[in-house]
């Protein structure tokens, strides 16, 4: 799943950015030191066949509804993390200009959520150990389906995550993940059984494929732990501080996400309830001369801002207005021309 | 299959209009991917609840499109499959906060509702500005640029490899996917236990073509480094954009429109 | 120029390719290398470019022994025109994927553009120069795969079935443009009429050996012989048969 740019603030998309673009170098130095030449072009095509396999909509038996595939487990699986991770980046880049799949601002948390814990996480410390003592089509499916599972709920947990320290969305914590779990391990199901046969396939008919690159002489996947838990430290610090400074501007969102992560009951209610004055207030403060009223006080503050609602009805038009006019110029002198 | 025509016809129709000539293509690359991430940055630090602040940035993509001679169809067709997730997202919003805000004669308004237009406006406004950039800059041009910020040169390589391969790849597949069908009128798409075969098939067409492609790099030369040309310098028009369109842009996040003109009614 | 002795080769699975191969080719020859699928053909020519190992045998290209040291020289005197366009044509733009090869070559970026901008030239394409290669018709593919190759002055050229799906008049375009070539040519071909057009020369390979080696109209109106190895009369020498 896609996380869009109007969905995260800047803060957030800035540092995912850059969580992103660590990650990206360091694979990128990784690869430039140890990678067999003739991956290059392995990659790049392997990255269109990502691109090209998404599109492919496949019947899933008994439910009438139709799924496609990941990538970010398949790609580590036949090219490595390193590579993986890179190839990823770009076709999670190409689909954000050409598709609006994601965006420019969110690419950062897109590439970490549906590329780091694949390749960097499950593939090297789940999926690998798995095959590692002996190839077999029992072993790789085993593994594609738990690893895809994983993959998937550590991204879904993490869009999640970002979308409530970006504070735009006001689900609640609780529900929040309690939609997106059942939905992520029913769609992980099946995209793991997916990839492992498609991995099952390749090993029956290339074995070297497979083989190659679960042992891979050239570039080590030894990734070591310590760089990965730091990362995901380093992650896990950012998103609780990004939480905090939202909760600190928000007293009460601090109540409510404290609530979501303990779980209590009490939660529900608290949804309608933690707008009060103080953020009313807030938002008055970035909106000068309005005066949003709380309930049913009639008066001026209700003018003031349906004249500012007009107002902005009254720039769109004027937006239309000079870009119609442009337009119509640009035309005119092409007649002439 | 519609989804795969249907994204070859958006690459191409995307080129097509990338391939354009007017002041914004001829623009400098780079001058365009920075005010582009600041319009994103400008227009989602908007504070939820501030809608008419946020209307002023319709002018960028209105104005850009129509300089740019970008036909809008197209555009607002991509951006309607854009919209459903973000949709969805807002409307939790006019669920969990019912507070109200202020009513408008006799209809209320609450938090939620303002905070969901926002999001679909900013959603609008996001799309909108990236397939702009896209419009009038081509991907490689693009992917050029990210080498003079540091962005290693394997991931440039990486993008314009997958970017010059996704339409054979989908044709391929296409071609693929029609065989199948032929072959199964009944099935509604390719049944998933046979998903394995058929991605496996491509996978192992594919490894082919990169070892053809990698025979043909090493006919010319290739000894693991692409090299390219060095991407060409900003000229006056690109500073003299870069500055205006920043200062705008910076100036209408602070100066509220709406509010201006609603102060005279 | 180009010398083969007493070449073998067997793929790994055990399969002979090639069988005790010997060739001379002259300058400036243009030959026609033909015979049925899995003859040899693309074995050979990977081989001379240096693809696959050469393990029994020898092949020379101007004096110059092809192995593991002289590849870049070898491969800067042998250019290789790939069947599938696509499979060459790797770049985003005409113009980056022609300057491949002289941007490897570590010449300036003046001296790049000499090179794309002649090759351009010399077959017509130069309006083609700034176009997106997946944007273009089989036809401009297949010329532009040769340009790549011409920017790197070969002395020879290999050419893997150079008329493959092409429409009459795009096959025609490439023929002319092979024609006009005048550095030594080896065509793997299916399309006896473009050899009958352009080549003075064919070599018939056959279950990996040379089976017969001559001029064009030796061979290819000799239909007994051709018939021996899977090919017939080229069209145009056949009798019509309409009905």
């Amino acid at each position: 799943m896609h996380m869009a740019d109007a969905l995260v603030s800047p803060a957030v998309g800035g540092i995912m950015l850059a969580a992103s673009a660590g990650a990206i170098a360091y694979s990128a130095y990784k690869c430039k030191d140890d990678l067999d030449e003739k991956k290059i072009p392995l990659m790049g095509v392997m990255g269109a066949v990502i691109f090209a396999g998404q599109m492919i909509n496949f019947t899933i038996p008994g439910t009438g509804s139709s799924g496609h595939i990941g990538g970010g487990i398949l790609l580590a699986a036949l090219l490595g993390p390193f590579p993986a991770f890179l190839a990823l980046t770009a076709v999670l880049l190409i689909q954000a200009l050409f598709f609006a799949d994601g965006g420019l601002l969110a690419l950062g948390a897109n590439i970490w959520n549906l590329g780091f814990y694949a390749c960097f996480l499950v593939y090297p410390f789940v999926f690998r150990p798995i095959i590692k003592k002996a190839i077999t089509p029992t072993r790789i499916t085993v593994a594609s389906i738990v690893s895809v599972v994983l993959a998937l709920s550590l991204g879904a947990f993490s869009v999640v995550l970002e979308t409530l320290a970006s504070g735009i969305t006001e689900l609640p914590f609780a529900t929040f993940v309690g939609l997106m779990t059942p939905i992520h391990l029913a769609i992980g199901l099946v995209e793991g059984i997916v990839t492992g046969g498609i991995l099952v396939f390749v090993y029956k008919m290339r074995p070297e494929l497979l083989e190659s690159s679960a042992e891979n002489k050239k570039l080590p996947m030894n990734i070591s732990i310590k760089k990965v838990i730091g990362m995901l430290l380093i992650f896990a610090v950012v998103m609780g501080g990004g939480l905090s400074l939202l909760a600190s501007s928000n007293p009460d969102g601090l109540e409510w996400s404290m609530a979501g992560v303990a779980g209590t009951p009490e939660l529900e209610a608290v949804g309608d309830v933690y707008e009060n004055a103080a953020n009313v207030q807030e938002s008055t403060a970035f909106l000068p001369g309005y005066t949003f009223k709380s309930s049913g006080e009639e008066g001026s503050a209700i003018g003031t801002s349906l004249s500012g609602i007009i107002g902005g009805g009254i720039t769109l038009l004027l937006a239309g207005g000079t870009g119609y006019l442009i337009y119509a110029v640009k035309r005119k002198k092409e007649k002439a021309a | 299959m519609s989804t795969i025509t249907e994204s070859l016809n958006t690459i191409n129709s995307l080129e097509e209009m990338a391939e354009g000539n007017t002041i914004i293509h001829r623009l400098h690359p780079m001058v365009k991917l920075i005010t582009t991430m600041l319009y994103l940055v400008l227009v989602i630090s908007f504070n939820p609840y501030n809608i008419t602040g946020l209307m002023v940035f319709a002018f960028y993509p209105i104005i850009l499109m129509a300089l740019a001679e970008i036909p809008y169809k197209p555009l607002l067709k991509r951006l309607l499959v854009a919209l459903p997730f973000s949709f969805f997202a807002g409307l939790s919003n006019i669920i969990f906060n019912q507070q109200l805000a202020l009513m408008i004669g006799p209809m209320p308004v609450s938090y939620g509702v303002i905070s969901f237009i926002s999001i679909m406006v900013k959603t609008i406004f996001t799309v909108m500005a990236v397939l702009i950039l896209i419009a009038t800059t081509s991907l490689p041009k693009i992917s050029y640029q990210l080498l003079s910020i540091k962005v290693p040169k394997i991931i440039v390589e990486q993008i314009m490899l997958t970017y010059r391969y996704i339409s054979v790849l989908l044709e391929q597949v296409s071609n693929m996917y029609t065989a199948y069908i032929l072959r199964a009128p009944d099935s509604k798409g390719i049944k998933m236990k046979d998903m394995g075969i058929f991605v496996g098939q491509l996978l192992l067409k594919s490894f082919d073509r990169a070892e053809n492609i990698y025979i043909a790099m090493k006919c010319r030369g290739y000894d693991g480094n692409y090299l390219y040309a060095k991407p060409s310098p900003l000229v006056k028009i690109d500073w003299l954009y870069l500055l205006l369109v920043s200062g705008i842009l910076s100036l209408m996040r602070f100066f509220d429109l709406s509010q201006f003109i609603g102060s005279f009614l | 120029m180009l010398e083969i002795e007493k070449l073998n080769y067997a793929y790994p699975d055990g399969h002979q390719a090639i069988r005790d191969v010997n060739l001379k080719i002259k300058e400036g020859e243009s030959i026609a290398l033909v015979g049925a699928n899995g003859a040899g053909k693309s074995s050979l020519f990977k081989l001379i470019i240096g693809i696959s190992d050469i393990k029994e045998g020898s092949i020379k290209v101007e004096e110059l022994l092809v192995e593991k040291k002289t590849l870049k020289d070898i491969r800067r005197k042998v250019g290789m025109v790939f069947q599938n366009p696509d499979d060459q044509l790797f770049m985003t733009k005409v113009y980056d994927d022609i300057a491949f090869g002289p941007r490897n070559e570590l010449l300036t970026e003046e001296e790049v553009e000499v090179r794309v901008v002649s090759a351009l030239e010399q077959l017509g394409i130069t309006h083609l120069r700034d176009r997106m290669p997946h944007r273009l018709s089989g036809g401009e593919k297949r010329v532009i795969a040769i340009a790549t190759v011409l920017a790197m002055h070969p002395r020879v050229i290999l050419f893997d079935e150079p008329t493959s799906f092409l429409d009459p008049q795009a096959r025609r375009n490439v023929i002319n443009t092979l024609d006009s070539l005048k550095m030594t040519k080896i065509i793997a071909t299916h399309d006896l009429d473009m050899a009958l057009d352009i080549c003075d020369r064919v070599i018939i390979l056959h279950h990996g050996s040379v089976f017969a080696d001559g001029t064009v109209k030796d061979i290819l109106l000799d239909e007994k012989l051709l018939s021996q190895c899977h090919l017939e009369l080229p069209l145009c020498m056949q009798k019509p048969r309409v009905r």
